[in-house]
């Protein structure tokens, strides 16, 4: 019978070989978060709205999946975003997808859990992105 | 080849890749791409100890939780409680999403639902320590609002995954 200290020892070098094996897609994946901090400015999401209310939310749903970062960022953003007039729709999509969808990770995410469960899960995020911040700005406005 | 195997060959391609986007990043821009290369060290920077954790959770989970409990609580008949469970880890996991991805994985394989594991995943978008920013920015009734219907769509995405999944 297998000691409690054998156990642990072959969990752990299990879970080392696990992370060694996505080691370099998960630097890669690292490298590509700072490639895209770098050239994919606020400046640059901003320019891509247009006051259309639609429109807006799904740019901001979209300007969300290819932006990277802490969250506290996306709020940031959000709030620069909502002192120039973007609708709150837009920008709650922007914070919603900001943290729930990521061009970045996506090989990480379809060489781990597969092609199918990555689509589905990425296509549901991105049509919830769009239909949470509808019914939570519908209500913000309901409420006060 | 072996799924490990193909994972890490994917693995270097894009790391390749991604290397060579820096040599062309450093080739038009110098200062840009040392500007990436900073942030990208930061980036690793934080992850690092969150690593450690997923490390330890690892070694934890694949020690003392038995393939079945992890089943009965996680699995195709876990109901309520499966959810609960989701949805409360989603919301106070720390760190990037994608570093959490290996340990996922690994309970998957242990057979989580991949319902509960979607749930996880858009739970994740209530960020606990940064609720009071969100509060101080877009207001406290926008982010009280914000966080139900985050928790709701956790639920409903998951559930319509599990139909879309069993559906193959």
């Amino acid at each position: 019978m297998k000691t409690e200290k054998s156990i642990i020892t072959q969990s752990f070098k299990n879970a080392l070989r696990t992370l060694y094996t996505i080691a370099p897609m998960l630097l890669a994946v690292i490298g590509l978060v700072g490639l895209f901090q770098t050239y994919i400015t606020p400046q640059m999401i901003h320019s891509f709205f247009t006051g259309s209310t639609l429109y807006d939310t799904l740019i901001g749903t979209i300007t969300g999946a290819i932006s990277v970062g802490q969250p506290f960022i996306s709020y940031i953003i959000g709030g620069e975003l909502n002192d120039q007039g973007i609708s709150l729709y837009a920008i709650t999509a922007f914070i919603l997808s900001f943290v729930t969808l990521g061009l970045v990770q996506l090989p990480l995410e379809y060489s781990l859990f597969g092609m199918r469960f990555t689509l589905v899960r990425n296509l549901l995020s991105f049509l919830f992105s769009i239909l949470v911040s509808l019914v939570t700005v519908y209500t913000l406005e309901v409420v006060i | 080849m072996t799924i490990k195997g193909k994972q890490k060959s994917i693995g270097h391609i894009m790391l390749l890749i991604v290397i060579s986007l820096y040599l062309l990043a450093a080739f038009l821009n110098p200062t840009s791409a040392y500007s990436a290369l900073i942030s990208s060290l930061s980036v690793l920077k934080t992850v690092l100890p969150i690593l450690l954790v997923v490390l330890f959770l690892m070694t934890f989970i694949n020690s003392y939780i038995q393939p079945k409990k992890i089943s009965q609580y996680l699995g195709q008949k876990s109901g309520l409680k499966g959810w609960l469970i989701a949805i409360i880890s989603g919301v106070f996991s720390h760190g990037p999403g994608y570093v959490w991805y290996p340990m996922l994985s690994d309970l998957r394989a242990h057979g989580v639902k991949d319902s509960l594991i979607i749930a996880f995943f858009y739970a994740r978008s209530i960020k606990v320590p940064w609720l009071p920013m969100m509060a101080g920015y877009f207001g406290i009734t926008f982010t009280v609002i914000l966080s139900f219907y985050i928790l709701a769509a956790a639920v409903i995405q998951g559930m319509i995954a599990e139909k879309l999944m069993l559906t193959k």
